[in-house]
């Protein structure tokens, strides 16, 4: 179904219509909705996918400006749309699942950080070494795929103190960060919350509150 | 109705627009097109006609251009604005000028050329920041309410799908009244002048050129981390402020003065009976000082 934020109009996926709770699925940097195979018939409820802007079905943004803020805008304007709901993210998904975690404890009752790509590279400050415009090229980043809105690359870089994103977690009232081996950067256990580990299928049993 | 004038603020000798990305921004001109080039930056909500009468004066040794930030002015709007992107249209701008060039910025005008200096070591000789030192510190309370100011910005952005643009005023005097609560040390005339190519009309009556959504925003940014940019600069900057306490400023020395400690050529000067818009309150003596420094750095 499609979606507005403000001017831009976003695609959401309902990919599973079981009876029971919500979850929302937030993408990784470069995805889209298409990305979560086996995860949706895995909840007992129902599961959507919301496409981020620049991504998959939904607009690009004029004037390129794509901020884990602005993303959490077009998950809000989802959740507007569904209601309550858990809420499930990879990379900048998972960071825009922190933000709403917090900044929407009202509607989102579970929220389950997953690795994947974006905001790896940006740090907790500013590197005032380089310009300021370096973090908006898109040729000093690893390229995203076709589809994706080219300037989506601040994305990787944008820097991200941990105690900003600590903020959000102590605001959530559920969270749960999914530890699959992988580095993540400072923001992630700054996030607080729960570590879970194992298979995707217990983290998500986690989230419906049977873990 | 007649565009209203004001003493000293002379019509743009040329006009045109730059694209940078997919975003317009209106430049406006005065002097020698040979001349060499001085770009001006205005502030918040602000527009290039706030150098109407700073930018004539330059403009009898310099061909001065005025930008409209994006959003601001006859500058297109776009979905969503970020301090990046400003500084990527000053960069845009610059180089449909071409190298060298000077950079004059007024609150955050006078930010953003600071950080487009930087961003463009090779093409920018030098900057004058004209009361543009960023907000004070957070305090401990600002910090606390992280998440709320988050969920008010959530809130913004669901109410521009049922509002996306500004409502209309009756009259451009309403318009005049509104900004005089920001500008009440500006007289009417001149801000009658700034407010008329602020706004347009319409059949329903008068609005805001600037699009509503500059005024959102969140983000982890915080004013510490104004001061190590500024230490990377390479160019000269003069620093300039007002001695009268006015609405957005000027900051105290106590909150200035280490921001620009690091500043590695920087000259300080306060213009004596201005406020925070030191070149609309005081244009002949800040062109002066802003001639007389250019000639001597």
């Amino acid at each position: 179904m499609r979606l507005r934020h403000a001017r831009v109009e976003l695609e959401l996926h309902v990919l599973s219509e079981r009876d029971g709770p919500a979850l929302l699925l937030l993408h990784q940097l470069g995805g889209s909705s298409a990305d979560w195979g086996e995860v949706p018939a895995l909840w007992p409820g129902r599961v959507f996918g919301l496409d981020f802007s620049g991504h998959g079905a939904s607009q690009g943004m004029r004037g390129g400006v794509y901020q884990p803020e602005l993303l959490a805008g077009d998950a809000d304007a989802a959740l507007a749309e569904i209601g309550p709901a858990a809420l499930a993210g990879a990379g900048i998904g998972a960071y825009v699942t922190l933000l709403l975690a917090g900044g929407r404890a009202d509607l989102v009752p579970a929220a389950l950080l997953l690795s994947g790509r974006g905001l790896d590279g940006g740090g907790a400050q500013p590197n005032w070494d380089i310009s300021s415009l370096a973090g908006l090229d898109p040729a000093a980043h690893t390229p995203l795929p076709d589809g994706c809105d080219p300037r989506c690359c601040v994305l990787e870089t944008d820097p991200r103190p941990p105690d900003y994103a600590a903020h959000f977690g102590r605001a959530a009232r559920r969270l749960l960060r999914f530890e699959d081996g992988t580095s993540r950067p400072p923001w992630w256990a700054a996030a607080g919350g729960e570590a879970v580990s194992g298979t995707i299928t217990d983290a998500l049993r986690h989230l419906a509150g049977n873990g | 109705m007649a565009a209203p004038t004001y003493p000293g603020a002379v019509e743009p000798e040329r006009e045109a627009f730059v694209a940078s990305g997919d975003v317009r921004i209106h430049v406006v001109e005065w002097g020698d097109a040979a001349a060499p080039a001085l770009l001006c930056c205005h502030g918040f909500w602000d527009h290039a006609r706030s150098f109407a009468v700073l930018g004539p004066l330059l403009a009898a040794r310099y061909r001065v251009v005025a930008l409209d930030a994006r959003g601001h002015g006859d500058s297109q709007w776009a979905d969503a604005y970020s301090w990046a992107t400003h500084i990527a249209d000053i960069a845009a701008v610059a180089e449909w000028i071409g190298a060298p060039l000077d950079l004059i910025g007024h609150s955050m005008g006078g930010g953003q050329v600071v950080d487009a200096a930087r961003a463009l070591p090779q093409a920018v000789r030098r900057v004058v920041n004209i009361d543009g030192f960023g907000p004070p510190p957070m305090s401990a309370d600002d910090e606390a309410r992280t998440v709320a100011r988050f969920s008010g910005f959530l809130e913004q952005r669901r109410a521009v799908a049922a509002r996306p643009d500004w409502r209309p005023y009756a009259n451009l005097e309403q318009l005049v009244q509104r900004r005089n609560a920001q500008n009440p040390r500006l007289s009417p005339e001149w801000l009658r002048y700034f407010v008329f190519h602020a706004a347009r009309e319409a059949a329903d009556g008068w609005r805001w050129k600037a699009d509503p959504l500059l005024g959102q925003g969140a983000g982890p940014w915080r004013p510490d981390w104004i001061a190590p940019g500024y230490a990377r600069l390479q160019q000269p900057m003069l620093a300039v402020v007002g001695s009268e306490d006015d609405t957005w400023g000027p900051l105290p020395d106590a909150i200035v003065g280490p921001r620009l400690a690091g500043v590695r050529r920087v000259t300080r000067a306060t213009v004596a009976g201005a406020g925070h818009f030191v070149h609309m309150e005081r244009p002949r003596e800040t062109a002066a000082l802003i001639l007389d420094w250019l000639a001597a750095a």
